[in-house]
C-alpha cells in the first residue's frame, strides 16, 4: 500500500543541510538544483519563516532539460563555479556543492569533480530522496565537524566554556529559545564558546572541543555531533522541573553549583514570579479545565506536555510529533481527529490551522508552534524553552482566553439597527423539547467552559427566534440543528 | 513619427552592454503557478507527484498564497523509485482525493522527480466518482517561470472541460488572467455598458466557468503569457482581443477593438473609450509620477506595469521579467522602446537587475525580494512587486489611479529608506 502524505510537515535533507551550512557566512553553496529548489528555499519560504530577505550565500546550478536528458549536471556546476569565481563571490569562502532530489534522481554524484574546483570545494550528498530535513541537519553538522573540525582528543578544554548546538534556519522560534538557553547557561555559571551553526564561522568549528559541555537544543538533530565531540552534553530544557534540573546538572559539570543555586533562587523571584502569581490568582483556576493539543517537533511536544500537562495540570488531549514517532497520528488521521473535535488550545503549524478552518472551528485557539506556515518568530522575548518560556506560553494561553471571552460577550444589537427604526419587540420564551435541550448541551460541551455562558445564551436566543419565524410553539431538535448548522456556515 | 527611430537604434543600453554574469535566476518555482490556480478552484483537490522537499516548498507557498486547501501526495523517495511505485502511489492519492466532499476535479500535478521517473498518462484514471482527473505536467527544469505554468494548468483543464456543444454565448467574454478582485468587477461593469452580456474570469474559482468557457464570444487576455490557452481558444474558433485595458492608450485601444470584434454599437463604444481615456489622462495630468523607476518582478506582467507608469509620468529605463520573449509581449515591448525604455530583459537574473541598479540610479524599485534587499541596502526605496502590485486595482482608469497613486507615495517615502540605512550603518 503506497504511503500517502497530506500537507507534508517536514522537508528534505537538502533543505535541512542548506539551512544548516548557510548559517556560516564564509561558506558558499552551489545547490545542484532546478530553479524552484533554489528559489523556494533561498527566498520564497525563508522570507516568511526566518524573515530574511534571501539567503545570499547559495547559487543554483540551474538544472534544465539538457542536464536531465543526458549531459548530467557537472557542466552546469562548473559553469556556475566559473561565474562565482570570476565575479569574486568566492573570495575568502569555502565552497560546498550540495545535491538535491533532482540531481540525485539523475544520479549526479559530483564528488570526483571537486578537485577541479578551488576554494577547498567539497561535495555534500544530501540524500534528499531518502532523508528528511532533521536527518539532513544532523548529517550536515557532523559533516562540517569531520571536514573543517579539529581533534577532540588533542584540544585542551577550557573550564566553564559551553557550546550551544542546534539553531539553524527553519527552526521555529530559534532566536528566542537560543536567547533563553544562553541566559540559563550563563546563569548557571557557564560561558558561551560557540553557538553552532547559528553564530559560527568555519574557523569556529575547530574550536568546538574547547567547550567543557555541549547543550543540544533539539532532540531531532545535533546529538551525532555532540557524541563525536566526546564531551558531556545536555538537551535544552522546557518547563519548570526540567529547566531547574538542567541548571543544576550543568552547574555540577562546570563546578559552579553555588552560583547556579543563587541564580535559581533569583529567577523564582523575578522571571518566574508571574507563574507563581497566576497560579495563586484566577488564571491558575482555569488550568485544570483548559484542554490542550500539541502538534510540533518532538522537542516541543514533550516539553509542552511536561509543562502544561504535568506541571500546570492542563489536560493534554491530543499530541503528534513531527517528524512522526511510532504511534503518532499522521496528518491524514490528525485531520480527521481535528474535524471531529479539537481542544480549547491547539499548538501547531499552518496545517492544523487549515484543519480547524475546514471544520468551521473558531472556538479553538490556534497557537503557532511549528513550521510550516508563514510566521515571524524573530523577537527574543517569545521563547518556549527555559524559565522564560514557561511564562511566555502561559501568558499567551491566558490572554487568548480573555480574547475568546471578549468575542462571545453580547454586543448590544441596537448598534446594528438603522437609526430611528422601531425597537425590537420582546418575544415570549418558548419551551424546549428535552431532545432539543440535550442537543444544545452536547454542542456547548465542546466549548471551553469560559465561553459557555455567553454562547449558550446566544444559541438559545437564536433557536427561539428561529422557532418563532417557523411559527412553532416549542423548540424542537430540528430547530437546534438548523441553528447550529447556520453557525457552522457563517464561520466558513 | 520619425522620433520612433532614435530609441530603437539605441537598443544596447549600459546594462546589456555590460553583460552581467547571470548566476541567480529570478523566478518562483515554476510549478507554483499551476498549483496556485488549480488549488483555488472550488471542488478541486490537487494531488502532487513529487519528492518531499519539493512537496514541502510548494505546499508552503500554496497554503500562503493559494488557498487554505489540504494537499495530497504519496511518498516518492528512493525505495518507491526503486520499486517503480510512482503510478501506484499517484493512483492511491487520487482515490483518496475523490473522497473529499464535493470533489469535482482532481488535478494531478507532476513535478521534476516524477517527470524524470516517468508518469504515463494512460496509467491514470480520467474520472473517479464525480471527479475529472487531469494530469498537469510542470517540471521546473523544462518550464522557466510560474506565470507560464498558470497557462499550462489552465489550458490543460480547459482542454478537458471546455464544452463545445450547445449554443454559443456570443456576447459573453472570457477575461483571461489572475488579477486583483476589484479589476474584473470594473471591467465587467464597463463591458456591460457597452452591450456585453456576461464575463467569465479565468483562472477562477468555478468548475462550471471552465465548462462554459468553450462557448463564449471572445477571449480577452489581460496578461501576455497565456499562449497555450489562447491557442486552445483559437482552435475553438473563439476570437482573441489583442492588448489589455492598461493606462491611457492601452485602455482606449482595447475598448475599441473589443467593441469591433463583438459588433457592439460603435457610437456607444467610442463614447466609453473616449471617457476612459479622458479619465486616465486626468490621472496622469493631476497626479503625475516623478522619478526613475525600475520594474523588475517575476510575474510576467512587468511590461504592462512599466507602460502604465510611463504614461503616468515616470521615467522607466529598465524592465525585467521571468517570462520569455513571445509574440504576445511584443506590442508592449515595442511601445516601451518607443517611450524611452533602454533595456527589457526576459528570463532575467539577479545580476541583470543589479547591473541596472548601478547604471540607472533609480528613485524607486519594484522587484523580487532578493533584489529589493539589495536596493534597500543602498537606501533606495523598493517594494516586492508580487505582494504589493497584485493587491491593488490596475486596469482601466480606476486601476491607473490606484497603481500610480501607490507608486507616487512609495517614491515620496524615499527619505525613510535612507534614514533606515543610515541607522543600521552607524
Amino acid at each position: 500500500m503506497p504511503n500517502l502524505i497530506r500537507d507534508i510537515p517536514e522537508t528534505s535533507g537538502y533543505w535541512g543541510a542548506v539551512w544548516t551550512v548557510c548559517n556560516l557566512p564564509d561558506i558558499h553553496v552551489i545547490a545542484d538544483a532546478p530553479v524552484g529548489c533554489y528559489s523556494l528555499l533561498a527566498s520564497a519560504v525563508s522570507n516568511y519563516t526566518d524573515a530574511i530577505p534571501n539567503l545570499e550565500n547559495i547559487t543554483p546550478s540551474f538544472i534544465r532539460e539538457a542536464e536531465v536528458m543526458g549531459s548530467g549536471t557537472w557542466p552546469a556546476v562548473e559553469n556556475v563555479y566559473k561565474g562565482l569565481h570570476e565575479t569574486g563571490k568566492l573570495e575568502g569562502k569555502q565552497l560546498i556543492v550540495v545535491s538535491t532530489a533532482e540531481s540525485e534522481m539523475i544520479g549526479s554524484d559530483l564528488s570526483e569533480f571537486m578537485g577541479r574546483l578551488g576554494y577547498n570545494a567539497k561535495f555534500f550528498h544530501s540524500e534528499s530522496l531518502t532523508h528528511d530535513e532533521w536527518t539532513g541537519r544532523d548529517r550536515a553538522l557532523i559533516w562540517l565537524w569531520e571536514n573543517y573540525g579539529g581533534n577532540s582528543a588533542t584540544t585542551a578544554l577550557e573550564p566553564g566554556l559551553v557550546n550551544i548546538i542546534g539553531p539553524t534556519y527553519g527552526c521555529f522560534n530559534a532566536p528566542a529559545d537560543l536567547h533563553e538557553i544562553r541566559r540559563l547557561v550563563e546563569g548557571a555559571g557557564g560561558r558561551i564558546n560557540v553557538v553552532f551553526p547559528y553564530e559560527a564561522t568555519v574557523a569556529d568549528i575547530a574550536r568546538l572541543p574547547k567547550a567543557q559541555v555541549n547543550v543540544v537544543m533539539y532532540k531531532e538533530f545535533g546529538h551525532t555531533l555532540a557524541n563525536a565531540l566526546e564531551r558531556p552534553w545536555l538537551y535544552a530544557p522546557m518547563g519548570l522541573r526540567a529547566t531547574t534540573d538542567f541548571i543544576r546538572q550543568l552547574a555540577q559539570m562546570l563546578g559552579t553549583t553555588d552560583q547556579a543555586e543563587r541564580f535559581i533562587k533569583r529567577e523564582k523571584a523575578t522571571t518566574l514570579k508571574p507563574i507563581w502569581d497566576m497560579w495563586k490568582g484566577p488564571q491558575g483556576d482555569w488550568y485544570s479545565t483548559t484542554t490542550v493539543g500539541i502538534v510540533a517537533t518532538g522537542t516541543y511536544v514533550d516539553g509542552l506536555r511536561a509543562f502544561l500537562g504535568d506541571e500546570m495540570g492542563m489536560p493534554v488531549t491530543l499530541t503528534a510529533a513531527r517528524p512522526l514517532r511510532p504511534g503518532d497520528m499522521d496528518n491524514i488521521a490528525l485531520r480527521k481527529a481535528i474535524h471531529a473535535g479539537a481542544p480549547s488550545f491547539l499548538f501547531g503549524s499552518i496545517n492544523e490551522k487549515i484543519y480547524l478552518s475546514e471544520a468551521g472551528n473558531k472556538m479553538t485557539n490556534f497557537i503557532p508552534a511549528a513550521f510550516p506556515g508563514p510566521i515571524v518568530r524573530r523577537a527574543l522575548g517569545t521563547p518556549f524553552m527555559g524559565y522564560a518560556g514557561t511564562v511566555y506560553v502561559v501568558q499567551e494561553i491566558v490572554n487568548r482566553l480573555f480574547e475568546t471571552l471578549f468575542n462571545v460577550l453580547p454586543l448590544d444589537t441596537a448598534y446594528g439597527r438603522p437609526a430611528g427604526g422601531p425597537p425590537v419587540a420582546a418575544k415570549p420564551s418558548l419551551p424546549w423539547q428535552p431532545a432539543a435541550k440535550a442537543q444544545l448541551d452536547a454542542a456547548l460541551s465542546k466549548l471551553h467552559f469560559l465561553t459557555r455562558i455567553s454562547v449558550s445564551q446566544e444559541l438559545q436566543m437564536a433557536a427561539e427566534t428561529y422557532a418563532h419565524t417557523q411559527h412553532l410553539s416549542e423548540v424542537t431538535p430540528e430547530v437546534v440543528e438548523a441553528v447550529l448548522a447556520g453557525r457552522q456556515g457563517e464561520r466558513r | 513619427m520619425t522620433a520612433i527611430e532614435l530609441p530603437e537604434i539605441e537598443l544596447t543600453g549600459p546594462v546589456t552592454a555590460a553583460k552581467p554574469c547571470a548566476l541567480h535566476p529570478q523566478a518562483m518555482c515554476p510549478a507554483f503557478g499551476a498549483l496556485r490556480v488549480l488549488a483555488r478552484i472550488d471542488g478541486a483537490h490537487p494531488v502532487m507527484a513529487t519528492d518531499i522537499g519539493c512537496n514541502y516548498g510548494l505546499t508552503f507557498v500554496t497554503h500562503f498564497y493559494g488557498s487554505r486547501k489540504s494537499l495530497l501526495t504519496h511518498q516518492l523517495g528512493t525505495s518507491e523509485l526503486m520499486q517503480g511505485d510512482v503510478v501506484e502511489g499517484t493512483r492511491a492519492a487520487i482515490e483518496m482525493a475523490a473522497q473529499e466532499p464535493g470533489c469535482e476535479l482532481i488535478p494531478v500535478i507532476s513535478l521534476c522527480v516524477a517527470e524524470t521517473a516517468g508518469l504515463p498518462e494512460e496509467m491514470l484514471p480520467t474520472r473517479v466518482g464525480n471527479a475529472e482527473v487531469v494530469l498537469v505536467r510542470v517540471p521546473a527544469y523544462a518550464i522557466y517561470s510560474h506565470p507560464e505554468t498558470k497557462d499550462v494548468a489552465l489550458s490543460t483543464v480547459l482542454a478537458r472541460l471546455g464544452e463545445q456543444d450547445g449554443p454559443r454565448a456570443d456576447k459573453t467574454v472570457v477575461i483571461l488572467g489572475e488579477v486583483f478582485p476589484a479589476d474584473p468587477l470594473a471591467i465587467d461593469h464597463l463591458l456591460r455598458r457597452m452591450g456585453v452580456e456576461q464575463t467569465i474570469v479565468l483562472p477562477g474559482r468555478n468548475v462550471g466557468d471552465l465548462r462554459r468557457a468553450g462557448r463564449v464570444g471572445a477571449v480577452a487576455p489581460l496578461h501576455p503569457f497565456y499562449n497555450r490557452t489562447i491557442t486552445l481558444f483559437r482552435s475553438w474558433r473563439i476570437p482573441v482581443v489583442g492588448g489589455a485595458p492598461v493606462g491611457i492608450s492601452g485602455t482606449y485601444a482595447w475598448i475599441k477593438s473589443l467593441g469591433e470584434m463583438l459588433h457592439l454599437d460603435p457610437v456607444l463604444v467610442n463614447q466609453i473609450a473616449e471617457a476612459e481615456r479622458a479619465a486616465a489622462q486626468a490621472v496622469a495630468d493631476h497626479q503625475p509620477i516623478e522619478g526613475t523607476v525600475l520594474v523588475t518582478g517575476y510575474e510576467g506582467t512587468e511590461l504592462a506595469y512599466a507602460r502604465l507608469l510611463i504614461e503616468a509620468g515616470a521615467d522607466v529605463p529598465y524592465v525585467s521579467t521571468s517570462i520569455g520573449q513571445d509574440p504576445l509581449v511584443l506590442p508592449d515591448e515595442l511601445w516601451l522602446r518607443r517611450h524611452g525604455v533602454r533595456d527589457i530583459i526576459y528570463r532575467k537574473t539577479l545580476e541583470h537587475d543589479v547591473a541596472a541598479l548601478d547604471a540607472f540610479k533609480p528613485d524607486f524599485v519594484l522587484g523580487t525580494t532578493p533584489f529589493c534587499n539589495i536596493a534597500k541596502d543602498r537606501g533606495i526605496p523598493a517594494l516586492y512587486f508580487t505582494n504589493q502590485l497584485a493587491a491593488r486595482p490596475f486596469f482601466l482608469s480606476g486601476g491607473m489611479a490606484a497603481t500610480a497613486g501607490f507608486v507616487r507615495n512609495a517614491i515620496a517615502g524615499g527619505a525613510r529608506a535612507q534614514w533606515m540605512l543610515d541607522f543600521f550603518a552607524e
